[in-house]
């Protein structure tokens, strides 16, 4: 009986695991660039410059510029700049031309040190693989139920595999490498359990980020189909004062900066939103920075009478349960995370990209085995072995053509920032087509070694396209820039030793057939006992 | 943050050790079973030192995060270490003993 259970699950985590590997491959390898999304921005619009903090000078050149620029906006948002993001971000909505329509509205970038406006080169940075972990390039709803629904299967699949995994604790430091399919299985149980705490977190909090999504009954009994109600309740929103109607001219900001801050308990601040500047009404929201702490909060914020300075309301504190939410929120997206430890978050989503990736990879060696004699590959095994080299080997190579075109690309080209992500599908779509033409060891190879040499060479790219070389960045203890660079560079290098791996096992897999003939045959499941 | 790792990785090297499998591939020869209880006891102690390190280095929310992101990196270092370099693996464990107090001792 136990042992039918324990088989009942390893064949749910065998196929649960086949049919949402890919995707899930491409959600954990984007949502692990993601950690890195400002430094990912920083280096794909490097045009921003690097300045000392100083958020009340900031916010008084932003106030600047928006009197000068938009005085007659509605409202205003203002970005601080902080240790992640260098650029001030100003943004507006114009009034309407006519009643019922949208008003245009314009971002800028500012110096955070002289207030002028930056020219940037259109780019969605790392908030392209923000964007498509949870998204996945489809219109609203389909790709975040489509996600969420991989991370659903993903938690059957890490349950499933806890207790298909007979040895946890006896093979808790075990990996035997150069051993063919038991390798494979070492380094799938490896990072697989080593890396379980980052596993379960990441997996269940993804569901608990879409849980009004995912499982609205609770809320469908409760609000029926009104919706917004339960966010109104949720999430108080001040109710904004009316526009009087009599013009003022709105005071400083600055100082309101520290008293926001003094309310939100020595936190940081990292938004300012103001509703209707130059008016008598005119308020301000300042919102708090998500990096202070591990909840997440949406609209964690000190709204004050921006003429008066007189304080409106205040975010209060919130119930216990929905604490508890916001913390799954927060460890899931790390905001709070430094530099130290952002790494160790960033080695934890690789951990989890290359559990899925081995895990496809064992899928396909195991049933490989048995045509191994006849080397003729049923259909159904081929294009798995197809869909394994596209969406790993592919999408690795698919990434590094992403940054290439952000350097390669004319400034001036329309929809530049579109083209870079068209990029980004095409070099993709090539990828499968290579897989199908090409056989599965020579086009791993291939795509791997074409990976390597694009992220290896993004430092030589980007000293050839920018002035912000290693050389400049170093020296300047620019660390997200050059960073990325040489983290590029160590990426290329590990898909290179890749490569070579994969080229001298298809040598050995060679010599060992022809070996294998004469000698006793060799069992897969010759270490365990 | 450092001071836990250090504790951490070497918590987990001492738990590695205590079974005779690990330890024979490592130092060559089967534990005697004092050594395998020595070894345990050292290695539980150990990693509960480093939480310790972790949470009193900040507050138990980002002490938490903290312990958990360390042990599983160091314990995935030991893991990827071991049959390629087993001497380094076993070196950085002995200079993270001693380095250990060295941390603790600048952190205070």
């Amino acid at each position: 009986m136990k042992e039918g259970f324990r088989q009942a699950m390893a064949w749910l985590h065998t196929w649960t695991g086949l049919v949402f590997g890919w995707l899930l491959f491409a959600i954990f390898l984007t949502g692990t660039l993601a950690y890195f999304k400002d430094e990912i921005n920083h280096w794909m619009q490097p045009e921003i410059p690097s300045r000392p903090l100083d958020a009340a000078a900031s916010l008084t050149l932003a106030q600047t510029y928006l009197q000068q620029r938009a005085p007659d906006a509605p409202s205003w948002q203002i970005t601080l700049p902080d240790a992640r993001d260098p650029g001030i971000s100003v943004s507006w909505q114009q009034a309407p031309a006519r009643p019922g329509e949208r008003g245009r509205f314009t971002e800028k970038i500012l110096d955070a040190q002289t207030g002028a406006e930056v020219p940037v080169r259109k780019s969605f940075g790392g908030e392209f693989f923000y964007r498509f972990h949870f998204q996945l390039q489809m219109p609203y709803p389909w790709g975040r139920w489509l996600a969420t629904s991989a991370a659903m299967v993903m938690f059957i699949a890490l349950i499933t595999g806890i207790i298909t995994h007979k040895k946890i604790f006896k093979d808790f430091f075990t990996f035997r490498p150069r051993k063919g399919q038991r390798s494979w299985l070492d380094g799938h149980n490896a990072v697989g359990v080593l890396v379980l705490p980052f596993h379960l977190m990441i997996t269940y909090s993804s569901l608990v980020i879409f849980m009004a999504m995912v499982m609205p009954a609770s809320l469908l009994v409760s609000y029926g189909s009104d919706r917004s109600a339960f966010y109104d309740e949720v999430f108080p929103e001040a109710p904004t004062p009316e526009r009087a109607g009599i013009p003022a001219t709105l005071p400083a900001m600055a100082p309101l900066l520290a008293r926001a801050s003094e309310q939100l308990g020595g936190g940081n601040v990292a938004r300012v939103t103001v509703i209707n500047p130059g008016d008598a009404n005119a308020s301000v929201q300042v919102a708090r920075a998500s990096s202070d702490r591990i909840t997440y909060e949406y609209g964690n914020d000190v709204t004050f009478n921006g003429v008066s300075g007189q304080i409106l309301d205040a975010t209060p504190a919130k119930p216990l349960p929905m604490a508890i939410a916001g913390s799954f929120y927060g460890l899931h997206i790390g905001h709070f995370a430094g530099p130290v430890l952002r790494w160790l978050y960033f080695i934890c989503g690789l951990a989890g990209t290359a559990m899925i990736g081995t895990g496809l990879v064992i899928w396909l060696g195991k049933r490989q085995l048995k045509h191994a004699k006849t080397g003729v590959m049923p259909f159904e095994l081929r294009l798995v072995e197809v869909l394994n080299i596209a969406s790993m080997a592919g999408l690795i190579g698919a990434v590094a053509a992403f940054f290439w075109a952000n350097r390669l690309l004319p400034l001036s080209l329309d929809g530049r920032a579109n083209w870079e992500v068209n990029t980004f599908f095409i070099a993709w779509t090539l990828s499968l087509v290579h897989a199908l033409l090409r056989p599965g060891r020579k086009a791993w190879v291939e795509q791997l070694t074409l990976a390597a040499l694009l992220f290896t060479t993004v430092p030589l790219l980007n000293a050839l396209t920018t002035a912000h070389h290693l050389g400049v960045t170093l020296a300047q203890k620019d660390w997200a820039l050059a960073g990325f660079d040489l983290t590029c560079l160590a990426a290329g290098l590990l898909l290179a030793w890749a490569a070579w791996k994969m080229q001298r096992a298809a040598h050995t897999v060679r010599v060992e057939k022809t070996r294998r003939e004469t000698t006793r045959p060799i069992t897969l499941e010759q270490g365990t006992r | 943050m450092l001071l836990a790792l250090l504790l951490c990785y070497v918590g987990f090297t001492a738990l590695c050790l205590s079974m005779p499998r690990h330890h024979d591939e490592l130092l060559g020869r089967k534990p005697s079973s004092r050594r395998v209880r020595n070894l345990k006891l050292a290695g539980w102690l150990l990693l509960c030192l480093s939480l310790w390190a972790a949470v009193a280095a900040k507050d138990w929310g980002f002490g938490l995060v903290d312990w958990f992101a360390v042990s599983m990196f160091s314990a995935l270092l030991l893991v990827l270490l071991m049959p390629y370099r087993p001497k380094l693996a076993l070196s950085l464990a002995a200079l993270s003993l001693l380095a250990a107090p060295v941390a603790a001792w600048a952190w205070w």
